[in-house]
């Protein structure tokens, strides 16, 4: 960028063209295509922490949200021990439903299995829905991943991401 | 010259901020601009259907056929839908008797509708789609089958315009009088 000239008012002109020109990009910006894919804005993946625990996790693109109730989870063959504990989410207030909480940014869950056998695969499926602040929403979708359970007493396995999501209905 | 360095950069920052808020702003009030791909083609892929409406009564898109249509996917656990369907109401009751027609396509079940609908006094038909109304979407140029989206549909049948994300009133009843 060229430095700036003498008179304040060749710089301020040189200020004023900068502006526009940001303006102008930022609005073309904003007019690409930038709404994400659902699998992407709402990344799932799993990690086995031992034979019998497994943690999901949402990576919530910046600028997107998932509703705490419409979050579910299953395992198979194994099934769930426990209702999983879901954190608290962001309270919103929505005239048509009440009180509703939504998650941002990172969200993991804790899913305890019953019936999981060490060193076994386990499919770990994640239905959810949630919105971008640009003002739409997306369906439910379901993701799921694979993921082999350690024997006892050995590490935990490495993270895996979801496969592509499977199209859903909600309840 | 120290001075007029520090006065460029500050006039930079200013711009720089001032860019990211249009940006923001842009972003927020349109979502997903326009897809353009489906205009001016026909929208056989809505007025070869047919879809119950919340009392299980199977409704023909094509009974509009030759009026302005406006066909909204949207959803009641879809909040931005939610908030921009009482400006389709007014917009239905201010030019309906001039050839528009709105008609909902709701990704929902027909107890949510019928409540919501209630609330709203809506005056428009809403059908019951289910994810195949997404599809249905979908083949209408809905890239991500978000809601809401909104297809309308000139006098002859072909796609006038399409949106992902909210319309804006006055672009609504730019592309609808355009179109009467």
């Amino acid at each position: 960028m060229r430095p700036p000239q003498t008179e304040p008012g060749r710089r301020f002109a040189a200020a004023l063209a900068w502006t526009v020109a940001a303006l102008w990009t930022g609005a073309v910006a904003a007019a690409g295509p930038k709404l994400l894919e659902p699998e992407r804005a709402f990344a799932f993946s799993v990690q086995a922490l031992d034979e019998k625990t497994v943690e999901a996790r949402f990576a919530i693109a910046n600028g997107y949200y998932l509703y705490r109730e419409k979050l579910h989870f299953s395992v198979e063959p194994a099934s769930l021990a426990a209702m999983p504990t879901l954190p608290s989410g962001k309270i919103k207030d929505d005239e048509f439903f009440g009180k509703v909480e939504t998650y941002r940014g990172e969200l993991t869950v804790a899913l305890a299995l019953q019936q999981a056998a060490p060193g076994s695969k386990v499919v770990v499926r994640a239905e959810s829905q949630g919105c971008a602040d640009a003002g739409v929403c997306y369906p439910p979708q379901v993701q799921s991943v694979t993921v082999t359970l350690p024997l006892p007493g050995m590490p935990p396995g490495a993270p895996v991401a979801a496969t592509p999501a499977r199209k859903s209905w909600f309840n | 010259m120290a001075k007029g360095r520090w006065w460029f950069g500050f006039a930079l920052a200013v711009a720089g901020v001032a860019a990211l808020l249009a940006g923001v702003y842009f972003a927020r009030e349109t979502g997903e601009p326009t897809t353009g791909e489906m205009r001016g083609k026909d929208a056989t892929a809505l007025f070869g259907i047919a879809l119950p409406d919340t009392k299980g009564r199977e409704q023909a898109l094509t009974q509009w056929k030759g009026k302005v249509v406006v066909v909204n996917f949207w959803a009641t656990w879809c909040v931005p839908c939610r908030e921009e369907m009482p400006q389709f109401v007014n917009v239905q009751r201010e030019l309906g008797d001039r050839g528009v027609q709105f008609v909902g396509i709701a990704i929902d079940q027909p107890d949510k509708i019928d409540a919501f609908a209630a609330e709203l006094n809506l005056n428009y038909p809403v059908l019951v789609g289910g994810y195949g109304a997404i599809e249905l979407s979908k083949a209408l140029g809905n890239r991500l089958g978000a809601l809401p989206f909104t297809v309308i549909v000139d006098r002859a049948g072909r796609v006038a315009q399409t949106q992902l994300g909210p319309l804006k009133d006055r672009e609504l009843r730019a592309i609808i009088t355009q179109l009467l």
